[in-house]
Formats: C-alpha cells, sequence, structure tokens
C-alpha cells in the first residue's frame, strides 16, 4: 500500500520541510491549543466539572444561597435539584391535603425574584433592579400566558408547569403586585437549571474575547485607569528598567570580556549577586525610592542588569581572537581594537542577547509591579484574580504574552536589516513572511549603499 | 620504485641564477632572526617549540620556510609578526629591533581573518585609518590595491558574500594597504581548492613584482614553496632547528611549466628528502583476518 504523497516525507533528520507545510505547522502551533481550549470549554462533560447555575433556588434550612452565575459541582447539582423537587412535592401532599401551610407570604415574595436573572439575561429587567417586584409580577405573567418565551435559558417544560401552576395562583388573588395580597400558602419552587461548565479557573475563550474587548473599551470614571493608561505604564516601567540595565550593564560586559582586570574586578561578584532573587530586595527599594515608579524601574534593573554583565561578557569572549591578532599586525592600539574589533564583531550577537534578556525583563515586569502601591496591568490582574474574575485576567496574561511575542518577533526580523553581514548566525525569524523580510531588506540596502558611499 | 630520470644537482645554478642570487645577497638585509627560541610550559614539562633559528631576509626577497608539521613554522611566524614574545632571541627589522605587533610587519593569515561587518573597501581601509590617515586619503588609497588584486568590482561586497579564493586577496590587499616593510604569510592558500590555490601562487608573484615589499612565506606544500621562493628555509621538527637553507635554482619569471623543469624537479626531490628521510614512515600494512588477495592491486 502507498501511502499518498501529502503524507510522506514529514519525518526527515535534520531536514528543513517545504515553507508550506512549515507554515502550516507554526499555524498548527497556535490553533491546536486554542483548539483544545475549545474543545474542552464547548463540548459538554469532556471535561467540564462544573454546573454554572442559571436559575437558582433556596431551600428549606440550608444556609447556603447559590444565585445564578455561581458554579456548583457536577456530583452536587442534582442533589440540589432532587431537595427542591422534594419540598415542592410537599407543597403539593400538603395542598392535595389542604393542610396547607400559612405565612409564606415573605417566602414568596423572594420565591418571585427566582425569575430575575432570567429577566435581565434577556433585558426584560435591567440588572440593578432585581428586586423590582412589580416588574418582576409582570414577567411571570407574561411567561404563564406565553406572551414572553425565554430563551437563554429556555425554562424546561417542568419549570414552564411550575409558573403556570403559580400564576394560577397568584392572578386568583391579584393582577398586579401587591405584598399583602400575595397568596398566603406557599407557591411550588422553580427547579434549579444550570449548564456545563469549565471551573471558574478557565473560561471559555468567547468569555474571554467579549469581557476583554469589553474591558479594553470601557470607559472608566475620571481619576481612574483606562487599560491602555495601564498597559503604557506597564510598558514604561520595563524599558526604564531595560534602559538603564543597558546602559550600566552593556560597558560593564565589554570591559569584563576584553580585560581580565575587570573581569576579575566584576564577575565574581555579579555571580555571587545575581544568585540573590530580585524580589528580595523589593521591600528595601520601596523604602529607599519611596512609592512610585522608581522602585518598580530598580527593580526591573536589579534583575536584569547582573545576568547582562555575565551575558554580554560571555558573548564578548568569544569574538574570534585572530580577529584581534589580525588588528594588531594592521597597527591597531589597544583603544582602537575595542572601538574598531571588538564593539562592531559582537554587535549582533550582542543583540541578540539583549532581545533574550528583553524577555527576562517581562518576568521581573509582573512582580515590579506589585511592590509598592500596585499598579500597571499586574494590579488589576492581582484585583480581578481576588474576586475570581478570571475571565477578566485571562485576556491581560495573553495581552502580555503577544506584546513579549510581537516585539521579539520585530526585533529579530531587525537583526537581519541591521546586520546583513552576519550571514546566518542570527536570529530565526521564520515567524516573519517573506515578502516583509524583502521589503525590510530592500529599503535597508538602499539606506545602507548610500550611507557607505564615501563624498 | 626508484626514480629513473637522472636529475642535475640541486646547487647547480645557471650563471644568470647565481649572478642574481649574488645581487640579492647584497642588498640590505630586511628581516634579521638570531638565536630565536620559544618553549611552552606544558603540565607534562616544558616544551621546545624552536630552538636557536636564526636567517635573515634580504630586500625584496621572498623565503619561504617549510617543514614538516609540528615544526613550529607557525610559532615562528607569530613572533615574527610579534603576536608571540621569543623566550630568548632578537629580531630585528632593517637593523631596528622590534617587539610587540607592529605595522611594520604585516601578516596575511590562513584563516582570511577578514572584519566582517566591514565591506571590501573597508577592510582595505582599516590599517591606514588606524594610523590616522584620512578616510579620503584611505579610500582612494584603497581602490588602487583593491585593483591590483582584481577586486574592482567587489569593493562595496561584505567579505560573506567572497570566494575563498577572494577573501584571501582582500586579505592581502588589506595588509600591503598598511604599506608593511616586511609581509608575513601564514599557509595563506591552505584553505584553498588545488586550482584556486595555483591561481594565487601567480597572481602572488605578480602583486610581489609590482609592490615593493618582502615577503616571509610559510607553507606545507612543497611545490608551492618551491615555485614561488628564491630560498627556502627547511625546518626540523622536535624541536624546530634550521636544517638547511636551499636556494632555488629555478630562474625567474616562474612560470607553472617549470614545474616540469629539471632544476625544479631536483631541489624538490633534495627538500623532501630533508623533510621525508628515505626509509622513514613507510610501513607494510598488517594483513588483516578480512584481506582480500588481487594480483592487479598491489
Amino acid at each position: 500500500m502507498t501511502r499518498p504523497g501529502i503524507l510522506k516525507n514529514w519525518f526527515v533528520i535534520r531536514r528543513d520541510l517545504p515553507p508550506a507545510r512549515r507554515l502550516a505547522l507554526t499555524c498548527a502551533s497556535f490553533l491546536f491549543p486554542l483548539a483544545l481550549w475549545s474543545f474542552v470549554s464547548y463540548v459538554p462533560w469532556i471535561w467540564h466539572p462544573d454546573v454554572k447555575i442559571e436559575l437558582s433556588a433556596e431551600r428549606e434550612g440550608v444556609t447556603t444561597v447559590f444565585t445564578a452565575g455561581d458554579h456548583v459541582s457536577r456530583a452536587f447539582f442534582p442533589e440540589f435539584v432532587d431537595a427542591v423537587r422534594k419540598e415542592n412535592a410537599a407543597v403539593l401532599d400538603s395542598r392535595e391535603n389542604g393542610t396547607s401551610a400559612s405565612g409564606a407570604r415573605r417566602k414568596n415574595q423572594k420565591l418571585l425574584r427566582q425569575l430575575a436573572p432570567l429577566a435581565s439575561s434577556h433585558d426584560w429587567l435591567p440588572f440593578a433592579e432585581a428586586q423590582n417586584d412589580a416588574a418582576l409580577y409582570g414577567i411571570w405573567r407574561d411567561i404563564a400566558t406565553g406572551t414572553k418565551v425565554p430563551s437563554t435559558p429556555p425554562l424546561t417544560p417542568e419549570n414552564l408547569q411550575i409558573v403556570r401552576e403559580n400564576w394560577k395562583l397568584l392572578s386568583a388573588s391579584s393582577s398586579e403586585f401587591s405584598l399583602k395580597l400575595l397568596p398566603d400558602q406557599p407557591l411550588l419552587k422553580l427547579i434549579p437549571q444550570g449548564k456545563p461548565a469549565n471551573p471558574i479557573y478557565l473560561p471559555a475563550p468567547d468569555e474571554v474575547i467579549t469581557t476583554g474587548l469589553r474591558d479594553f473599551s470601557a470607559e472608566v470614571p475620571t481619576g481612574e485607569l483606562t487599560m491602555s493608561d495601564r498597559y503604557k505604564k506597564s510598558l514604561q516601567v520595563i524599558f526604564m528598567g531595560f534602559f538603564w540595565a543597558c546602559v550600566v550593564g552593556i560597558p560593564i560586559g565589554i570591559l569584563c570580556g576584553v580585560f581580565d582586570f575587570f573581569s576579575k574586578l566584576f564577575e565574581p561578584f555579579v555571580d555571587f549577586f545575581r544568585y540573590m532573587p530580585a524580589p528580595t530586595f523589593s521591600t528595601l527599594l520601596v523604602a529607599v525610592l519611596l512609592a512610585g515608579d522608581a522602585p518598580k524601574i530598580a527593580l526591573v534593573f536589579i534583575g536584569t542588569v547582573f545576568q547582562m554583565v555575565l551575558v554580554i561578557s560571555k558573548t564578548t569572549r568569544l569574538l574570534d581572537p585572530s580577529l584581534l591578532e589580525a588588528a594588531q599586525t594592521l597597527g591597531a592600539k589597544p583603544r582602537q581594537m575595542v572601538t574598531h574589533v571588538v564593539i562592531p564583531g559582537i554587535l549582533p550577537n550582542l543583540y541578540n542577547d539583549l532581545r533574550i534578556l528583553l524577555g527576562w525583563a517581562w518576568t521581573w515586569l509582573v512582580i515590579a509591579e506589585l511592590i509598592g502601591v500596585k499598579s500597571g496591568l499586574t494590579e488589576f490582574i492581582e484585583t480581578q484574580g481576588r474576586f475570581r474574575n478570571f475571565d477578566r485576567v485571562f485576556p491581560i496574561i495573553i495581552l502580555i504574552g503577544v506584546t513579549g511575542f510581537v516585539m521579539d518577533q520585530v526585533l529579530s526580523a531587525l537583526h537581519g536589516v541591521l546586520f546583513p553581514w552576519s550571514g546566518n548566525n542570527g536570529a530565526p525569524s521564520q515567524g516573519i513572511p517573506r515578502w516583509a523580510r524583502s521589503t525590510l531588506r530592500a529599503i535597508t540596502s538602499r539606506t545602507t549603499s548610500n550611507s557607505v558611499t564615501p563624498s | 620504485m626508484n626514480s629513473t630520470i637522472a636529475l642535475p644537482d640541486y646547487r647547480d645554478q645557471s650563471p644568470e641564477v647565481s649572478a642574481r642570487f649574488a645581487r640579492l645577497h647584497q642588498r640590505p638585509v630586511a628581516l634579521e632572526v638570531s638565536g630565536l627560541t620559544k618553549h611552552f610550559r606544558t603540565p607534562r614539562g616544558t616544551v621546545t617549540a624552536l630552538d636557536d633559528v636564526s636567517f635573515s631576509v634580504h630586500k625584496r626577497e621572498l623565503l619561504s620556510v617549510i617543514g614538516p608539521s609540528g615544526c613550529g613554522k607557525s610559532t615562528l611566524v607569530r613572533i615574527l609578526a610579534g603576536l608571540e614574545t621569543p623566550s630568548a632571541g632578537l629580531l630585528r627589522v632593517y637593523g631596528e629591533p622590534v617587539s610587540g605587533p607592529g605595522p611594520d610587519r604585516g601578516m596575511v593569515f590562513q584563516g582570511y581573518t577578514l572584519f566582517p561587518w566591514l565591506t571590501v573597501k573597508e577592510n582595505v581601509m582599516f590599517g591606514p585609518c588606524m594610523s590616522g590617515t584620512s578616510s579620503f586619503a584611505a579610500s582612494s588609497e584603497a581602490r588602487e590595491w583593491i585593483e591590483l588584486v582584481g577586486l574592482s568590482k567587489f569593493e562595496n561586497s561584505y567579505p560573506h558574500q567572497l570566494s575563498g579564493g577572494m577573501k584571501q586577496r582582500v586579505a592581502i590587499a588589506r595588509a600591503l594597504a598598511n604599506q608593511p616593510r616586511v609581509l608575513f604569510m601564514d599557509e595563506p592558500f591552505g584553505a584553498l581548492d588545488a586550482q584556486t590555490r595555483c591561481q594565487m601562487q601567480s597572481y602572488l608573484l605578480e602583486i610581489w613584482k609590482n609592490v615593493d615589499i618582502t615577503i616571509v612565506f610559510i607553507t606545507h606544500d612543497l611545490d608551492e614553496a618551491v615555485f614561488l621562493s628564491d630560498r627556502i628555509l627547511v625546518l626540523d621538527a622536535n624541536p624546530g632547528r634550521v636544517r638547511e637553507i636551499v636556494e632555488v635554482p629555478v630562474p625567474r619569471p616562474r612560470d607553472p611549466e617549470q614545474l616540469f623543469n629539471p632544476s625544479f624537479m631536483a631541489v624538490r626531490q633534495h627538500i623532501d628528502r630533508l623533510i621525508h628521510p628515505p626509509g622513514q614512515g613507510h610501513k607494510e600494512a598488517p594483513v588483516l583476518r578480512l584481506a582480500v588477495a588481487d594480483p592487479d592491486v598491489v
């Protein structure tokens, strides 16, 4: 049996796949996790360990109250439903026996509010008016008479029956709401309804997208930060921290790589210092630099600069020593060797190092924003996480990821543009479409040829 | 197998050749090496790489240094270029003692060592710019040197866009642009393929003809040494000592046809015997269990 061509040659040791297949796999590497996420979120009971309650009920003698939107475990939900059914059965029993209890007026008022979540999800009632009993009374009537048909979620036939039963009693006493005119004997409770749901910590993709869009476009009261303000704030902290780390780290790193004197003077201590986690200095930094951005920038700085010195000194040492010898035989003096050979020679690798170190700086950012006065995107994550609004947390996490990824891809594409001479030891920039790369190259080749031609 | 062709003595020189050597010896001494010794300290004790190496090179002479591998050829040239310090001995350029690297002694490396971030022209400009020549003057000079090595079309290319032979031509131009008094070449054509190497040898002689430069050429290729040189310094290995300095009796200008010249072959054979003494290094291979007997393959 021969396999069709499309299945052949996917696994060849150390051989590049054709561009079309590479692109397909690149897409798949993003689509696969997304598909998995959608799969567990939308296919019922593949995983869904929870039930999200859409229609709740209070039980006699149980103090824990579930409201619509709450998650209960999948095992508990039928128990909950059965308990309410039993209570309804007891009510019906006593009604038939004519021993119906009285004094249930207050309870009945609460019972009417069972429909409030349903009403607000249909925009029949503003969310804030969940206790507007007069309006709810009308909704009971409309559903019972079929004027209004709930669709999100639809009522089960059982519940529809209950609504009608109750409305019979209600309409018998009054057509408009009046606490005094509510029936005195207990009404039937609506049976709880719910739908399969992910645990609260993994909202479904559509929830993440809608809340994300809502949060980013939301108007905020004056004095509070919009999401793009927070985003700018975060970027500002990371770039300031990284900038100062570069200002200090790059010269020291190069000096350490070139002169054994500086290497022995700085590197042992730097090597020791980098094992002290930057966050352990947070309280100290806040005490010294006070609230505001300074301690945050300092934390990103501390977290990055020591690694930077070591990485850059190593990169500097990797420069081909024969280039230095060649420069010596051409009469270059030590200072000229640093400025004319070492620095230009290591630039492409230095650039790549900085790209990787910028990625590290992002990890420090989250911690930096938590110290002192919380700020930026992390403050939002922290606050919403406390309220267990994980659907509002995920968009921020994804935003940070996308920012880092895009920045890295752009920088890696620029590598080829900035260092056309460095051949293939640059960064992999397969993520960039070919047309974009060739355009960039075209632009820069024009500018470099202009700048190189003298006089 | 015996060589059946009767070769002349390698010391026999035609009158014109001997007259040329006589004139050469009258010239000033460009490079004088006396008593050069180099010890390396290793964990297993001191190794003597060079032992009392002395020779001199006259102005505009082309001297090759040849020897078995590990005889310290590279160490010698690195000391001469000032990249390593000798344990003992003295080095004079036109009578002045020198130590450390300097622009008076240029070097062409086997590994090209072009600066990859500079274009061909900027590479050639490097030396003059280091010594403070204005970049405008250096640029126009560099153009001439690039023209000399025949790479005018590539003056704005980067090294990674050039072939091995072209890179080495740039390296030669770069060394010459600095106008050194002596040029050291450390197996410069060793990394090139055989055809390119032949071309480069002819190129080098062309350049040498047009430029006032004394060349010390390190090689392990016997034909290359004989083809290029006026004299050949043969080094012994372990420790590196001067075995003999051979005058090449082949007249100039040199031509690849001369490879079959009897005096060329005589001097070649003589040096070959110096480096690989007869009866050495010819061992019978042990007979293996799986050996195949084939009368046509012996």
